[in-house]
């Protein structure tokens, strides 16, 4: 079997704290979350906290996100790539536009970027609920690895809405305060909105800046509940230790993990669990989510991009939020912004229907 | 590697269809739901088929067709060793509009709906039902293109996956567009064609 090195790199980030994935990460850097108490924002018009834009800052905020993290990583890279038919485009993405057309909520999104790029190849979107931007790099890592494509722009978006706000009021998982993962007094998730895009390819020099290496990992499924984590994280150690066997990876070479992190109870705990059970205990953890809240589709891309980013500077970010531990797996929750000496990270996420996802990002 | 379609079952009006040959017929004029019709035809014994939206009970069906009819091989594939590659033009609207009608309508929002408003679900409900672990993707994509499936599948089968169920589900007021089949590597000569697929669709 043919394999190729994929090389990652022009991520971008849009979120309440910044535009591109370096005003993102220097926020974060100095302890800015975007998490406010929005008024009204509940089904009962109660108070909620949230990671929100400002209300008109966008009119058709999922199109206009998606665009504007695309424009961002084309001009990290030499965007003739985007004139060839060995280019693919995917978008991960669980709500799309559903204010526009809640029967086809990504329908002209795709119709627009299509046109707009004079794309080669009809852009498709990936919804695997929370781990599709994970599940999206992975999918294109595969495309890239065994020369379906050359390269690949992976472009993460989900925006607000009366729809998701209320569904996470309903199965009482949203936070009355900030969010806490892996917290002992975690109480759920805080919501987010934003977009991420990165640029994976087989050659090198498209890059502007040097980039990062992606070996593709895996997913696996609980088997277990369509909305509860597995109790002992069987879905997430497999998809972990998957990627690890994939690429004959020990975990002592990990130096950082950017795991989910929601702040509900269970996922954080099932997270715990999985990673002691693949003697990660050690490693250095963090979860975003307290920075930009939980952004479901987007998120494994914004935390691809952050991952990048650390990576980069060599710089761990602390786990806003976090206070004291409250897991029983024992993990090492990174409480202290500081500078690191490390060249590989692992990137996992969970989801619904209980999916799991894993890759690694190495510095080259 | 020479990738072949090995199986496929379909669902359509009145009908269900495992490698181009009726299985079962239902009414569709009685009221009552195809989808209870069909469960009480295969009688999978499953009751939390009952509890599961549209989109799940359509892909979980016309698997359950595929095993008993089909392809008896699905059902000795261990733990990791099958992946799922599913996709639909309408995503989870279905669901959506109901979800949406709770809370607009109904005085409040419906957990029981809501946590079926992600596409994807019904591949946790594959794998709960079959013990399945592996890989499992969903894509939207405006219509059916058997190029997205067997592009993944060969990919997964170069890997460690020995057989990708595929799947492309859409269950709404106007469209039903239910059709599951298998891509596994060539070994015995079967190979139904994207023409003998569209056809059921």
């Amino acid at each position: 079997m043919k394999t190729r090195v994929v090389y990652i790199g022009a991520e971008s980030s849009v979120t309440p704290i910044g535009k591109s994935a370096d005003d993102n990460f220097s926020a974060m850097a100095k302890g800015i979350s975007a998490v406010r108490i929005r008024t009204e924002a509940g089904f009962h018009k109660q108070d909620l906290p949230l990671s929100a834009f400002e209300k008109k800052a966008y009119r058709l905020p999922f199109e206009e996100l998606v665009m504007e993290a695309f424009d961002a990583s084309l001009k990290g890279i030499d965007a003739h790539i985007l004139e060839s038919e060995r280019t693919i485009v995917l978008i991960s993405s669980t709500k799309g536009e559903l204010a526009v057309s809640i029967t086809h909520p990504f329908r002209s999104t795709l119709r627009h970027l299509t046109g707009k790029y004079l794309l080669k190849n009809e852009p498709v979107v990936i919804s695997n609920a929370c781990i599709s931007g994970v599940a999206a790099c992975n999918i294109a890592a595969r495309y890239l690895t065994q020369g379906y494509f050359d390269h690949a722009v992976v472009i993460g978006c989900d925006v607000l809405s009366d729809f998701v706000i209320y569904g996470f009021q309903s199965l009482f998982a949203i936070s009355q305060d900030v969010c806490k993962p892996f917290d002992k007094n975690r109480s759920g998730v805080v919501l987010g909105e934003g977009s991420a895009a990165v640029v994976l390819s087989v050659e090198r020099n498209i890059f502007k800046e040097h980039p990062l290496e992606l070996l593709g990992g895996a997913i696996s499924n609980d088997a277990n509940h369509i909305s509860g984590p597995s109790r002992t994280g069987e879905g997430l150690f497999r998809s972990v230790r998957k990627t690890l066997d994939k690429h004959a990876v020990n975990p002592a070479e990990i130096g950082f993990i950017s795991a989910h992190g929601t702040a509900t109870l269970y996922n954080d705990e099932m997270e715990s669990i999985a990673f002691s059970r693949l003697d990660m205990s050690d490693i250095p953890l963090n979860s975003f989510k307290g920075y930009i809240g939980h952004t479901l589709g987007a998120a494994g891309v914004l935390e691809i991009a952050y991952t990048m980013q650390s990576l980069r500077k060599q710089l761990l970010i602390r786990t806003h939020g976090f206070q004291e531990t409250g897991t029983s797996g024992k993990i090492s929750v990174i409480s202290e912004t500081a500078p690191a000496s490390f060249s590989l990270s692992l990137k996992t996420a969970s989801g619904f229907g209980g999916c799991n996802a894993a890759l690694l990002i190495r510095k080259i | 590697m020479n990738a072949v379609i090995t199986s496929f079952a379909a669902i359509r009006p009145g009908s269900c269809f495992v490698n181009g040959t009726e299985v079962c017929s239902f009414d569709t004029e009685t009221g009552v739901s195809w989808f209870r019709q069909i469960y009480k035809f295969l009688q999978p014994d499953y009751p939390k088929f009952y509890k599961m939206d549209q989109l799940s009970q359509a892909a979980f069906l016309s698997v359950e067709l595929l095993k008993q009819y089909g392809n008896r091989s699905i059902e000795v594939q261990q733990e990791d060793a099958l992946a799922m590659v599913f996709a639909n033009s309408e995503s989870s609207s279905v669901t959506d509009l109901l979800f949406q009608d709770s809370y607009q309508h109904q005085g409040s929002p419906s957990p029981s709906l809501f946590v079926y408003t992600l596409p994807n679900i019904m591949l946790g409900e594959l794998s709960i039902r079959n013990k399945w672990y592996g890989e499992n993707m969903f894509a939207v994509f405006p219509k059916f293109a058997l190029d997205f499936y067997s592009k993944n599948a060969v990919l997964l089968l170069n890997e460690t996956i020995s057989m990708v169920l595929c799947g492309w589900i859409n269950v709404s007021p106007e469209k039903q567009e239910i059709l599951v089949f298998t891509i596994e590597k060539e070994t015995s000569g079967i190979n139904w064609t994207e023409e003998q697929l569209k056809t059921w669709l």
